[in-house]
């Protein structure tokens, strides 16, 4: 029992990981990011570049001496200002569709992504591609019944860290604060004479590169191919709605929950165990209509 | 009402250019020598480009084009230039239904070769029953290809999952151990191939410690691996598809636990680990060719590889381009030993197909199985090769098996072929 | 009623001309439909085509009555048109039956509809577009996993094209001419039933609903239950076509059923001009699958061009095809008399 919760836990942490980007973006901007499932590919695939630049050329002799720790650490911190600026153009489009109809703004990023996938198929061919991680996090242990990848613990702990310093972000700084009042009323953070243009750029761009962290630290174990996106959306959609729209504790505590499911189903009935996220959102929300900590949203109007 | 004439007619007008386009596009796949000098026999080619298989679709088309260039170069098939049309089929078996459609109705092509996916393969493969139009499924390893869901007008050129088995299953036995435990995608290929494991291992004298069903779309398999290190096993034995099994792979190389059992996988096709580190391709796995087999011919072949696709990021011809090439091959010969291309002469000639070990470079003779219309191939068991670093020298072979020895028997009771008098006669 | 207030000559036209039951755009498309197989070679096109872009139709009619009408944005319509396959194959390998089970077809789709709509009906805008793809994905799921009944990912296949009997007229599906002119057929009832219903007490309401639903529900109407009606409704058709194409295909697949699937009906839907018009869908439904036939054949990144046509008909022409041609309408008409002021954007359940 011990280890498939252990192993739930750390797993609801990287899918908690997954929905944040995808939370901030509908929570303040009124928009479904479908192209967060691409965002986050095209995040462990600048990644893996950083990492193996296979087209220095000569000058790249010099910096692969460099140790695989400090390039990964470099892909982990410049891959997300990368996807970030993607997000700004993004974020130019949908600009287009603000007060207009909600949905258009979701069209909008499912075209995105179409182009996305397709382009990531045409750079970097339609492959499987493998994003090294630094030997000091690779390999397993085991310890009796347990048996644990030591990257699951760094990536469940790195999950970790990044949900508190957004956490931070959110509830510290006066610009965590603006975040939220948009989340929460738009109108009213106009009237306070807030740019909300800005912070809707702002918000964007956190949200892609969220999505290109969490890409960056998942794909090693889902494995790195043009199409990895659609993986990531699904589950994304499932912990937004299960813990309701535009609420941080909603999306960690929903991501917990779905991950514990999953770990736990996976140990004692496999065959259910990515069905099982489906049965516990019908499940809630046959109780909550709005998810574990939605209130009432002014997306709802 | 007149503005509304005028726009259906500026849209028909679209659609003759729209056609007009692709035209343009037909002539220009093909270059038969003596173009127009007789009617070109045309090749519709359903690889997929889009979805899961998209990366095993591009080797399977090339594989195929190959095929048609030589022979066009030898003057063409009963001395009619070869032209092809490629569609993109998208890993979706409703787009294969229409694509196919498309082939036969609008193209007119001759027959349709390339598949990967089952799915697609069984949608292509039901239309093409219904016009009698020859299809040949190149590359998809599901046991239903040449069991339930086998057609007369469908032949299927790889090895399937249940010959994968039975390959693995006899020479690892005596090596590895005999508590087996099984991970098995839960669809229909993953029950087909777990259950001649299971049948084979207990006739073999091992037991089965458990077996753990993994649904289709599984990303995380940190659950199963925690499980079946609590079953100790000495095999496990994965029949584990596509993406899953890409998932899997990265995983079972995280935790290092590649070393830790005997894995026995199923076939792993050429593209899908191409460029991957050795470190991530783990156990024993099948395959039905290898660009490093020492056989004459393999080294000519692989510069006529080369020469062909210079612009491919796989710089040697794997299983798939392989089966896609013979495929082609073998009909073309049918065709001319039919001395026509009438659909049920051509069928009776490939059901007849024997191709010597030596020029298909393999280590045993090959052989269409008359009854399931499944090509009886040498099955090879390989491994990563951690002797070298070449990107090409990605395997070490360690046995091949005689297809006598792995006949799929199972499939061969399931499949009922359409008499020939149910199968409509198609003559391109 | 209020809400007829704002719309003034155009639109008094547009619903007068409502009260027909046929109408002269009906005529033309039906002409253009009927007449296709006699011109379709000519331009490059075939009759397997004409069916599939036939079913697109009427799926994108269907879709239109939540889109267009009710401003509802589903994202998971693409389940109801999946399942209306299953059902038709499983009820015709039952009865063998083609019209019990197309009847069937539409029944459970509609079926699957009204359950998915007790969830969703109090919802709107983004919210109601989260709900709906999470319905979605949980079908598509159960069609996967439930290999027994729906052959999973090689879906259901060996569904034969029958011979249909109507009376004493016999047609055999097995020709796609046949079967064309079948599917059309439907498409000509369901044209017929739908532009009744857009220009009834019931299609008021939906606007009503969609233009504003608090001032709907002061007015008087019931929103959740005019909701919960027209999903259920728009499953019915997604049902029904879905039915079809298991017909035209001889088989059902789990595919159109996820995410993408239905997010091609919405795009098809919006590249037609569902939002202003009551024919957008229909333009839509043919121009998406012809050209999808035809960039299918051109290019193998057909995917990354459908990507930027959608994102292009978001960006500058958000009311699609009907939209461009409603306002290039407007203008010829202000240019040529001054004519009141174009109303187009008040006019989605008008007519072309």
């Amino acid at each position: 029992m011990l280890p498939h919760l252990v192993n739930g836990i750390a797993l609801g942490i990287l899918f908690g990981l997954l929905a944040l980007g995808f939370m901030l973006i509908v929570g303040v901007m009124e928009v479904i990011n479908l192209a967060h499932g691409s965002l986050f590919a095209l995040g462990a695939y600048v990644a893996m570049e950083i990492v193996n630049p296979g087209w220095l050329g000569g000058l790249s002799a010099g910096y692969l001496g460099l140790p695989l720790a400090l390039r990964y650490a470099l892909a982990l911190t410049l891959a997300p200002v990368v996807i970030g600026l993607v997000g700004v153009g993004l974020e130019r489009c949908i600009r287009r569709t603000y007060g207009k109809k909600a949905e258009y703004g979701l069209l909008l990023t499912f075209g995105a992504a179409l182009v996305l996938e397709e382009g990531i198929r045409i750079v970097w061919g339609p492959g499987e591609k493998n994003l090294p991680v630094p030997e000091a996090v690779n390999g397993g242990f085991a310890t009796g019944e347990l048996i644990y990848s030591k990257y699951r613990f760094f990536a469940a702990f790195l999950g970790m860290v990044l949900m508190a310093l957004v956490w931070l972000f959110l509830e510290r700084t006066p610009y965590g604060a603006r975040v939220k009042a948009g989340a929460h009323d738009s109108e009213m953070v106009r009237a306070l004479g807030i740019n909300i243009g800005r912070l809707r750029v702002f918000v964007f761009a956190l949200g892609a590169a969220l999505a290109s962290l969490a890409g960056i630290i998942l794909t090693p174990i889902w494995g790195l191919r043009p199409h990895v996106g659609v993986d990531a959306v699904i589950p994304s959609f499932l912990i937004i709605v299960l813990g309701g729209v535009g609420s941080f504790w909603g999306a960690v505590i929903a991501g917990l929950l779905v991950g514990i499911t999953v770990g736990l189903t996976g140990g004692y009935a496999a065959e259910w165990s990515v069905m099982s996220m489906y049965l516990l959102l019908i499940f809630v929300l046959s109780f909550r209509a709005r998810g574990l900590m939605g209130k009432k949203s002014a997306l709802e109007a | 009402m007149k503005t509304l004439l005028r726009t259906a007619l500026a849209l028909s007008a679209l659609l003759v250019l729209g056609a007009s386009c692709k035209k343009k596009d037909d002539a220009a796949t093909g270059e038969g020598p003596k173009a127009g000098a007789a009617k070109p026999i045309l090749i519709g080619i359903t690889a997929d480009s889009s979805g899961q298989y998209a990366n095993s679709g591009d080797s399977d088309k090339r594989g195929v084009l190959m095929a048609i260039e030589e022979w066009n170069a030898k003057g063409g098939l009963l001395g009619r230039p070869i032209k092809s049309v490629h569609l993109d089929t998208e890993t979706t078996p409703a787009t294969g239904s229409r694509v196919a459609e498309r082939m036969i109705k609008q193209d007119k092509v001759a027959f349709i070769v390339g598949g990967v996916s089952s799915g697609v393969a069984n949608a292509i493969s039901q239309v093409a029953q219904k016009y009698g139009v020859i299809y040949l499924n190149t590359n998809s390893s599901s046991p239903s290809e040449s069991g339930e869901n086998c057609h007369r007008v469908k032949f299927v050129w790889d090895g399937n999952g249940n010959n994968f088995a039975q390959a693995a299953v006899k020479s690892a036995m005596g090596t590895f151990g005999k508590r087996w435990l099984l991970i098995t995608n839960d669809y229909g290929w993953g029950h087909d191939t777990a259950n001649a494991t299971k049948k084979l291992v207990s006739e073999n004298g091992g037991t089965i410690v458990g077996e753990l069903l993994v649904p289709q779309g599984t990303r995380d398999f940190s659950a199963i691996l925690l499980k079946a290190q609590q079953k100790s096993p000495e095999v496990v034995a994965a029949a584990v598809g596509g993406d899953d099994l890409k998932a899997m792979r990265a995983q079972v190389s995280q935790m290092k636990l590649g070393e830790k059992y005997a894995w026995l996988n199923n076939q792993q096709d050429w593209p899908d680990v191409y460029g991957l580190p050795r470190t991530d391709m783990f156990g024993v796995f099948g395959t039905t060719w290898y660009q490093g087999l020492d056989l004459p011919g393999v080294k000519d072949f692989i510069a006529r590889y080369k020469k062909a696709n210079a612009d491919a990021t796989i710089k040697t011809p794997g299983n798939v381009f392989y089966n896609g090439y013979w495929a082609t091959r073998a009909l073309f010969e049918a065709v001319d030993r039919a001395k026509t291309t009438n659909s049920h002469a051509v069928i009776k000639e490939l059901e007849k197909t024997k191709i010597p070990a030596a020029v298909r470079m393999q280590h045993h003779d090959a052989t269409m199985n008359p009854n399931t219309h499944q090509l009886q191939q040498t099955i090879y068991l390989a491994k990563a090769n951690l002797q070298s670093n070449d990107p090409d020298e990605l395997f070490k072979i360690l046995s091949n098996t005689a297809p006598d020895q792995v006949v799929d028997k199972e499939s061969e009771g399931k499949c009922k072929l359409e008499p020939f008098d149910a199968t409509p006669v198609y003559e391109p | 009623m209020a809400l007829t207030t704002p719309l003034t000559t155009r639109a008094t036209l547009a619903n007068a001309r409502g009260q027909a039951w046929i109408t002269k755009p009906m005529l033309i498309t039906l002409g253009l439909l009927l007449t296709f197989p006699l011109w379709a070679e000519a331009v490059g096109l075939y009759p397997y085509l004409g069916i599939e872009v036939v079913i697109w139709m009427l799926y994108a009619l269907g879709y239109n009555l939540l889109l267009g009408y009710t401003g509802l944005p589903s994202f998971g319509q693409g389940a109801f048109f999946g399942i209306g396959a299953y059902a038709y194959g499983l009820c015709y390998l039952g009865t063998h039956n083609p019209l019990v089970a197309l009847l069937c077809a539409g029944l459970v789709g509609g079926l699957g509809a009204a359950l998915v709509a007790c969830f969703v009906a109090h919802r709107r805008g983004i919210y109601f577009a989260l709900l709906t793809i999470a319905c979605g994905q949980v079908f598509w799921f159960v069609s996967m996993k439930w290999h027994s009944l729906t052959g999973g990912e090689d879906g259901l296949l060996n569904i034969h094209r029958p011979d249909l009997h109507l009376g004493t007229l016999t047609v055999p599906l097995k020709d796609n001419v046949a079967l064309f002119y079948f599917v059309v057929a439907v498409l000509a009832v369901a044209i017929v039933f739908l532009w009744r219903l857009v220009h009834s007490p019931f299609g008021k309401a939906l606007q009503a609903i969609r233009m504003n639903e608090t001032r709907a529900r002061f007015v008087g109407y019931n929103v959740w239950l005019t909701k919960w009606t027209v999903v259920t409704l728009s499953g019915v058709f997604a049902g029904l076509s879905g039915g079809l194409l298991a017909i035209s295909q001889e088989s059902a697949y789990p595919d159109v059923m996820n995410v993408h699937g239905s997010g091609f009906i919405v795009m098809a839907t919006l590249i037609g001009g569902g939002t202003v018009s009551f024919w957008g869908p229909v333009l839509g439904a043919l121009v998406f699958i012809v050209a999808r036939d035809l960039l299918g054949a051109l290019t193998e990144t057909w995917l990354l061009w459908y990507g930027l046509l959608f994102m292009g008909v978001v960006l500058f022409q958000p009311e699609g095809i009907a939209g461009a041609y409603l306002h290039y309408k407007g203008k010829l008409a202000r240019r040529l008399s001054a004519a009141p002021p174009k109303l187009q954007e008040e006019a989605p359940n008008g007519s072309l």
